[in-house]
């Protein structure tokens, strides 16, 4: 779906993007991350040809710089914020159906499965509407056309949580085909949508793979916080430094948290069980994107806006 | 034109239609034009000819002053206003071409502008022709009207698309109508009594300056020996006869309508 042959975007002596190659498949879900200033934007710019570069990009084989109409006929794009556009809803989902050449009613029917009603909102003027209700008439606009590319450029990063846990459900409803590109800072947004990151840095691929190929590359571990009864906190204790060879057991009030790899908390768990230790509850801690990038990157790699607490 | 092109037209058009200066522009020309027609006119008992040439040129010179801004300021927000607030990365993130969006933006803009005038300006011309002004005359006054208009639409979207901001774009097509409103008839007699500036150079620019050559195109249908522009009237009339005087003003005209809209385009292309 996608094929960048290398690919240099240069600001006067700034390298934004340096010789990117990387291609995305149909029905992939790539999301791509990277610092301030990494490309992301650019990249995106670049894919929807609303920038000169040098290299080549092709959008379900067409030459985005040679052929940028029929290459962005094959994508939706939803940006970072919607713009400030006159007139009614109405005005605005007939104006832009008809521009890509679909009927009003696809993009409506796709409004009305995001939980958006063209019946009751679509008299308003678009400023009445909220941040979170653009984004998803912008969503709807781009599935209504039923295309084979999202591009998605950090959709969230203006929405308050809860319009940001509705969008990325929207983002559910995107057909298994559809390719999906996805600028975040958002750890919580990755998991949920994408099955590979894209790691820019200085304008190169800095990590390309699934989220499990990260945490290992980066050796993160995650912290397994777990209530056990208060007579029963020394044994638990003692068999969790003996059983994973840390003499490090965190404490949190009646909870005992461990450091451990992703992959080991079912084996921390049923340690326990084992030994006749009830766990009460039990949580995890998960580094923040911000950890992850500095692991990978380098310390100097601080994601601006990206989350300082991850958990699941 | 193409059916994407129409639309990006139907939507300036319907745009503008909405906006508060369609309605401003339209009532202060209105207004404007109905004052001079009428009151203007009321002298024409008493001085006969000179009462409806005195209501002629001073609609001369509400378009004059008028018209260009009229046409600058919302040419100069046009791209630049879109470019600001995100719309027109939005738009040009669909299947269009660069070409698809000026054109249809500039037919848009024109239209709006153009018939924003024709209201205030039909009502002030057809009360000026039934109190007796010639309706050939109005109609002249008209044509030249539209294409003054026309050239600096196309002007302030050039400026629209090159600067990076509105209040830029508005604040350089202020400046170029300033300069061009400056260096009219004031200018070509500073130029031409005081530093002697040769009479070929007065010419020329009396026909690459727009406010001038509307006003020579419009003045000439009115006194056809162009007297009231003195000596380089003379000289025009000399060199290119009253016909010839009238359609260079229409091409200076057409031509200041069709190079900034081209060079528009290509900048809106390259500065993406």
């Amino acid at each position: 779906m996608i094929r960048a042959h290398p690919v240099t975007k240069r600001f006067g002596n700034v390298t934004v993007l340096d010789e990117l190659s990387f291609s995305a498949e149909q029905g992939e879900r790539v999301a791509v991350l990277g610092m301030n200033g990494a490309g992301k934007t650019t990249l995106m710019r670049c894919l929807l040809g609303l920038t000169e570069f040098d290299g080549q990009l092709e959008i379900a084989g067409r030459n985005v710089q040679t052929e940028g109409r029929d290459a962005r006929a094959n994508i939706g794009y939803v940006p970072q914020r919607a713009p400030y556009f006159e007139g009614s809803l109405f005005e605005l989902v007939e104006f832009f159906s008809r521009l890509r050449g679909i009927e009003t009613e696809q993009a409506e029917s796709r409004l009305t499965q995001l939980g958006l009603s063209l019946a009751s909102h679509g008299m308003k003027e678009t400023r009445e509407l909220s941040g979170g209700m653009l984004q998803k008439v912008l969503l709807a606009l781009a599935l209504g056309a039923d295309v084979p590319l999202l591009l998605l450029d950090e959709p969230t990063a203006n929405l308050d949580a809860r319009a940001r846990r509705d969008f990325i459900r929207a983002l559910g409803q995107v057909s298994t085909d559809t390719t999906v590109l996805l600028a975040t800072h958002r750890l919580t947004d990755v998991e949920a949508v994408a099955d590979r990151l894209l790691v820019l840095h200085g304008g190169r691929i800095a990590f390309d793979g699934r989220m499990d190929e990260l945490w290992q590359s980066v050796g993160a571990d995650v912290t397994l916080w777990i209530r056990v009864p208060p007579r029963q906190r020394e044994s638990a204790c003692n068999l969790l430094q003996r059983q994973w060879q840390t003499s490090t057991v965190l404490a949190n009030g009646a909870a005992l948290g461990i450091q451990v790899e992703r992959s080991a908390r079912a084996k921390v768990l049923m340690a326990l069980h084992s030994e006749a230790i009830p766990v009460e509850d039990f949580w995890t801690e998960v580094p923040s994107l911000n950890d992850l990038m500095e692991r990978l990157l380098g310390s100097e790699a601080v994601l601006d806006g990206a989350e300082t607490v991850g958990g699941e | 034109m193409g059916q994407r092109t129409t639309l990006f037209l139907r939507r300036e058009l319907a745009g503008s239609l909405h906006a508060r200066w369609f309605l401003v522009y339209s009532a202060v020309f209105l207004v404007g034009g109905l004052l001079l027609a009428t009151f203007g006119i009321s002298n024409t008992v008493v001085y006969g000819y000179r009462g409806f040439a005195k209501a002629f040129a001073g609609l001369v010179h509400l378009a004059l002053m008028f018209v260009p801004l009229m046409a600058l300021f919302p040419a100069a927000a046009a791209v630049a206003e879109e470019r600001e607030n995100g719309v027109l990365e939005y738009i040009l993130a669909q299947p269009v071409t660069f070409s698809e969006v000026y054109i249809g933006k500039w037919a848009g803009l024109s239209m709006a502008v153009l018939l924003s005038l024709s209201v205030g300006f039909g009502v002030a011309g057809a009360v000026a022709v039934l109190r007796g002004v010639p309706a050939g005359l109005i109609l002249t006054l008209y044509t030249f009207v539209l294409l003054l208009a026309s050239s600096f639409v196309a002007v302030g979207l050039c400026f629209s698309t090159l600067a990076k901001s509105r209040a830029r774009a508005v604040t350089l097509g202020i400046v170029v109508w300033f300069i061009f409103l400056a260096l009219g008839t004031l200018g070509v007699i500073v130029a031409f009594v005081r530093w002697g500036v040769p009479e070929q150079v007065l010419l020329v620019w009396s026909f690459v300056n727009p406010i001038e050559a509307f006003r020579i195109g419009v003045v000439s249908s009115l006194d056809p020996d162009l007297s009231l522009l003195g000596p380089i009237g003379t000289s025009i009339l000399e060199r290119l006869g009253s016909r010839g005087t009238v359609g260079l003003a229409l091409l200076t005209l057409v031509l200041w309508t069709l190079l900034p809209g081209v060079v528009g385009l290509a900048l809106f292309k390259k500065v993406r």
